[in-house]
């Protein structure tokens, strides 16, 4: 059997590049290394009868063009909006309560006053900054579903798509338009500031801004991040997401792999990519099979493409100094909390399950985590997002019993002292629960058992360069046309017929698929034309 | 009684700008009147006597941006203006040791040498990358910033001329230009240098003025933007002007009075006269009032729409945008008058080619950057309110190159210093200027131990005695920060990037539009050309 195309690495974005290959037309065969499919984003047990989302537990948003071209819906997709409520600590003993789907701050009132923590002031502002955060995010949404043009731009489609993007910044309205450009480098501490007062609001939303960025909310373009995040998923409006946790959005995409045709091998490790004369030919699997394939499309990181799986010194000197010089910079681990029963949580007046806690108090507490990270330390007082998913799915755990799933930051990749043994992972562990206990006293008698995910770990089982869930920091200097460097912008790379399709190519992270769905394109494209 | 006068152009602060526009349009044949609060001119470029026989410049103390044309076509050094290059930059490491940067290439080269041989090779690279960046940016300082936003044939033809220049790069210089703009100035060193003192000496180049530490992206831009230095058209040449930077204002305002300009100090104007939306001129603190039917401010946006003007005249969406407009101020200056001059440990001893050395090191710069670290954490307290405990300095001492600053034997010292921030914790008073007057002093006896038995008499700036004598907003050296989203056409509000205001007749022309901070007078020029423009 030979193949149109190999793809490496059964990811959300590798898969969706196989099944949009596959629907396509092409001959596909999908390789993973690991026994499991999904990449960071796999629902697996962390100890006997409790599962949680063990990696990373948000796939980031899944497009209704992904779910279309897909039909992710027909292999058992179910998206929907969670609802609930999420709780931030002030810090000051008091909560800050919001809509867990939408960022929206409760109403004020009911018992005990609650939810003092946003003023009046913020919250008339809060649906004019919520309209403008759909109108900018809007606009990076629109550029995140296409190649990028390229700067040099010379072929008619390319300046159709520059000419086409033009339109969309036009059509934006001159105001939207010189702000898109404005906010973009600020720090998003700088952008809060001019909208609100309230800290942990301000905190709440700055936290999204920094999650897997190793910056904090002071750093120049923190709002290009934040606006990164809220594309398709923008404050004030509920977004949705796989029900059954990122388990069942990679199961969902294997499904539609395997329905369109594509032949995916699990435990086959490729080894390198063979390249004869410039042109690659095919792969070879750890055990030393050889797979022949005109194109390989390479859903790793662009560091281990290009730096392992090709042979670096037959490259480009400048091409390899460019992905060599691609920032990760992991900053973030993952803790999950097997619990006897949910801690007692504070007296709020709200309705609904309680299905995150984000400590960020202030925007101040997010920077001095981030300087523990930039001197090389884990962050002594991290920012935690914590999900209960068991909320709505008992089936993760026991009966009557709870799973807490933790996005830490910051824990850097690179310790200046020590490594990350095991002594580390535990004091890990032991920090989110100190963390937690200062606000929700009594959960450290509840726990029942600690799983810790370090960055060193998220490197080595789940091939994230660094850490680095994106495949790359999401930064401006590291997107659009820069991404993952500009040799490669295109999805197709130096090396004729490699063909780069991870988080690590535009739109990058945080949009599901989105570098699949438009690499597939690009090289159905070449696969056409025979090139 | 109060007085009046007629006049075709007022021209509001008497700062280098001020005076270089109130220059072109006396040379164009208007007859200028420049009004100045203070009893001299050039604004944060002054030299001042402050102690009996110690001339300081008291702000502002190099010059390296100034447009050449401006020189040529003000003719400067007929009026006076003579710099002097500063040879060197000696950057003091914690272990003792010392790295030398030399405006003559090769002799850097050298000396990166013995700390690194990788760097040595990346610095020719770098060198010429840079080189070519300086260039790629060279003609967007002189261009009229187009509104992106407009669709008149005027600004698509800017938009064109832009996008055209942006084109003719190619893509690597392209590429290599985004990532100046977007990056920090620690990963983009990152990228070139392993030598850590070499990147804390360089980066701290694109921390000044800004209220940012260079591991945040933004300050790679402003690297570059201090790469543009150009004497007498030579790249990367930085000077001292005879007399102090003062030497180049009085320079100007020579240039400006020998066109037919009048300059009127003590004079600080209160507000801009408008009548039907228009400027008809402008009213001073005392009462007297000038006509002209062109008013230009050389103040700071803040100053030139939210002092002079009545915010509410002004279209909300302007004066919002003027309001946001960052300011930050984060630097402060030590100005000290030292009986002896200062003996930087890692000069000292060793043989008469380390005696050379140290001689050449006293007529350059001393940069107080031994890591990135140290600037780092310099910028750590700044961003929670309080100044640096161990700054980072620029120094120079200008009596080593023009004695005429100092008494015989006795020396100035100029320190640059940063983080000072405008917000401090509690706010600034006369006990916390000394305290930080203090922490200069302290971290300068640490490499340089006999600092503190040579100064005989010690001026501690802060960024609100910048506010207060200059009149910069928020002591702002930049009259605003020089990040992505404050330059070009933001500069300093969308849309109101070309030195006109919502109000017809009123223009700004300092450092807070286009191209910005720094002596580099082309926001005068350009905004002179644009009134001349305008009015004929």
């Amino acid at each position: 059997m030979s193949y149109d195309v190999i793809v490496i690495g059964a990811s959300v974005d590798g898969l969706a590049t196989a099944t949009a290959l596959a629907r396509g037309g092409a001959r596909v065969l999908l390789l993973d290394a690991s026994e499991r499919i999904g990449g960071a984003h796999v629902t697996a047990e962390f100890a006997p009868g409790w599962k949680a989302d063990i990696a990373s537990d948000d796939a980031g948003w899944v497009s209704p063009r992904l779910v279309q071209d897909l039909q992710l819906e027909q292999h058992g997709l179910r998206l929907a909006s969670p609802g609930g409520r999420l709780l931030a600590p002030t810090g000051a003993g008091a909560w800050l309560e919001m809509d867990a789907a939408t960022l929206s701050p409760r109403k004020p009132g009911g018992a005990g006053g609650a939810n003092e923590a946003v003023t009046a002031r913020d919250r008339e502002r809060w649906p004019s900054f919520a309209a403008r955060v759909g109108s900018l995010s809007g606009f990076l949404a629109g550029m995140s579903d296409a190649p990028v043009p390229d700067v040099g731009a010379s072929s008619i489609a390319e300046l159709l798509t520059a000419a086409r993007l033009g339109v969309r910044l036009k059509r934006m309205g001159e105001r939207d338009m010189t702000d898109v450009l404005r906010v973009l480098p600020m720090s998003i501490a700088e952008w809060l500031d001019d909208w609100f007062e309230s800290p942990t609001l301000k905190g709440v939303l700055a936290s999204r801004s920094i999650t897997h960025l190793c910056h904090g909310p002071r750093a120049g373009a923190t709002t290009f991040s934040f606006l990164q995040h809220a594309i398709g998923r923008p404050v004030g409006v509920a977004s949705q997401v796989p029900q059954g946790g990122v388990g069942a959005l990679t199961n969902a995409l294997a499904a539609a792999a395997r329905a369109a045709g594509v032949q995916v091998r699990t435990g086959a490790k490729v080894e390198r990519i063979v390249v004869k004369q410039g042109v690659a030919s095919g792969v070879v699997l750890a055990g030393g099979e050889e797979l022949p394939a005109a194109r390989i499309a390479s859903a790793a990181s662009p560091r281990s493409t290009f730096l392992e799986l090709c042979d670096p010194t037959r490259l480009e000197p400048d091409f390899v100094r460019a992905v060599r010089n691609i920032r990760y910079r992991g900053a973030w681990a993952k803790v999950h909390l097997a619990l006897d029963a949910l801690p007692p949580l504070p007296p709020l007046p709200g309705d609904g399950p309680v299905r995150e806690i984000v400590v960020a108090p202030t925007m101040d507490y997010l920077e001095r985590a981030y300087d523990d990270a930039k001197y090389g330390r884990v962050a002594a007082a991290p920012f935690l997002r914590v999900t209960i998913p068991t909320v709505s799915d008992p089936s993760l755990a026991p009966p009557g019993k709870h799973i807490m799933s933790v996005h830490m930051q910051y824990a850097p990749y690179r310790l200046r002292e020590g490594a990350w043994d095991s002594a580390a992972r535990t004091a890990l562990g032991e920090r989110a629960v100190a963390t937690l206990a200062a606000h929700l006293p009594g959960i450290r008698d509840l726990v029942l058992h600690t799983h810790v995910v370090t960055p060193a770990d998220l490197e080595s089982e789940y091939g994230l360069p660094e850490g680095h869930l994106y495949h790359g920091e999401m930064a401006l200097d590291q997107v659009m046309f820069m991404r993952p460097v500009p040799a490669c912008a295109s999805y197709r790379s130096p090396v004729q017929g490699v063909y780069v399709c991870g988080p690590g190519a535009h739109p990058g992270g945080g949009i599901a698929g989105g570098a699949g769905l438009n690499a597939a394109r690009v090289i159905l494209g070449d696969v056409k034309r025979g090139q | 009684m109060s007085a009046t006068g007629r006049y075709d152009a007022i021209v509001v602060g008497g700062g280098h700008n001020g005076l270089i526009t109130a220059a072109y349009l006396a040379r164009a044949g208007k007859r200028v009147l420049v009004l100045e609060k203070r009893e001299l001119v050039g604004g944060a470029a002054v030299s001042e006597q402050v102690f009996p026989g110690f001339t300081f410049s008291v702000f502002s103390y190099v010059v390296s941006l100034l447009r050449p044309e401006i020189i040529r076509e003000l003719d400067l050094p007929s009026h006076g203006l003579h710099i002097l290059p500063l040879e060197s930059t000696v950057t003091p490491m914690l272990n003792g040791d010392y790295l030398a940067g030399w405006s003559d290439h090769d002799l850097s080269r050298r000396e990166l040498y013995r700390h690194s041989r990788h760097d040595a090779d990346a610095y020719d690279e770098y060198g010429r990358l840079m080189h070519h960046m300086a260039h790629a940016v060279r003609p967007i300082l002189g261009m009229l910033p187009p509104d992106p936003s407009s669709l008149s044939p005027r600004d698509l033809m800017g938009m064109l001329k832009f996008g055209n220049h942006m084109r003719s790069l190619g893509a690597e210089k392209f590429h290599a230009l985004h990532k100046l703009m977007t990056m920090s100035s620690a990963d983009f060193l990152d990228e070139w240098f392993e030598f850590d003192t070499l990147k804390a000496t360089k980066s701290a180049s694109g921390i000044i003025g800004t209220f940012l530490g260079p591991r945040s992206p933004g300050t790679a831009y402003v690297l570059l933007h201090h790469y543009m230095g150009e004497i007498d058209g030579v790249f990367r040449a930085w000077g001292f002007a005879k007399g102090g930077t003062g030497g180049v204002s009085e320079a100007i305002a020579s240039a400006a009075r020998a066109l037919g300009a009048e300059i009127k100090l003590n004079a600080p104007v209160a507000k801009v006269i408008t009548r039907g939306g228009r400027a008809t001129g402008v009213a001073l603190e005392n009462g007297d009032e000038y006509e002209a039917p062109i008013v230009v401010s050389g103040l700071d946006p803040a100053r030139s729409f939210l002092q002079l003007t009545d915010p509410n005249e002004l279209p909300s969406e302007f004066a919002d945008a003027i309001r946001r407009y960052k300011f930050r101020g984060s630097s402060g200056k030590v100005n000290l008058a030292l009986s002896e001059l200062p003996r930087f440990t890692c000069l000292e001893g060793g043989d008469h080619q380390r005696g050379q050395l140290r001689e050449a090191a006293w007529r350059g710069a001393f940069s107080i950057s031994p890591s990135l670290d140290w600037v780092e954490r310099a910028f750590d307290d700044a961003k929670y309110g309080e100044f640096s405990r161990r700054p980072y300095m620029d120094i120079i001492l200008p009596s080593m190159i023009d004695p005429g600053m100092a008494p015989p034997g006795k020396h100035v010292m100029s320190v640059f210093v940063q983080y000072a921030p405008y917000h401090l914790n509690g706010g600034w008073t006369d006990a916390k200027r000394e305290a930080f007057g203090d922490a200069v002093v302290d971290t300068l006896s640490q490499f340089a131990p006999n600092i503190k038995q040579a100064i005989l008499h010690r001026q501690v700036i802060t960024p609100v005695d910048i506010e207060r004598i200059t009149g910069l907003t928020e002591g702002n050296i930049f009259q605003g920060e020089l990040t992505l989203q404050q330059l070009f056409f933001f500069r300093p509000a969308p849309a109101w990037s070309r030195y006109r205001s919502p109000i017809a007749g009123y223009w700004q022309c300092g450092s807070g539009t286009h191209p910005g901070g720094g002596i580099m007078g082309a926001s005068g020029r350009l905004a002179a050309l644009e009134i001349l423009g305008a009015s004929s």
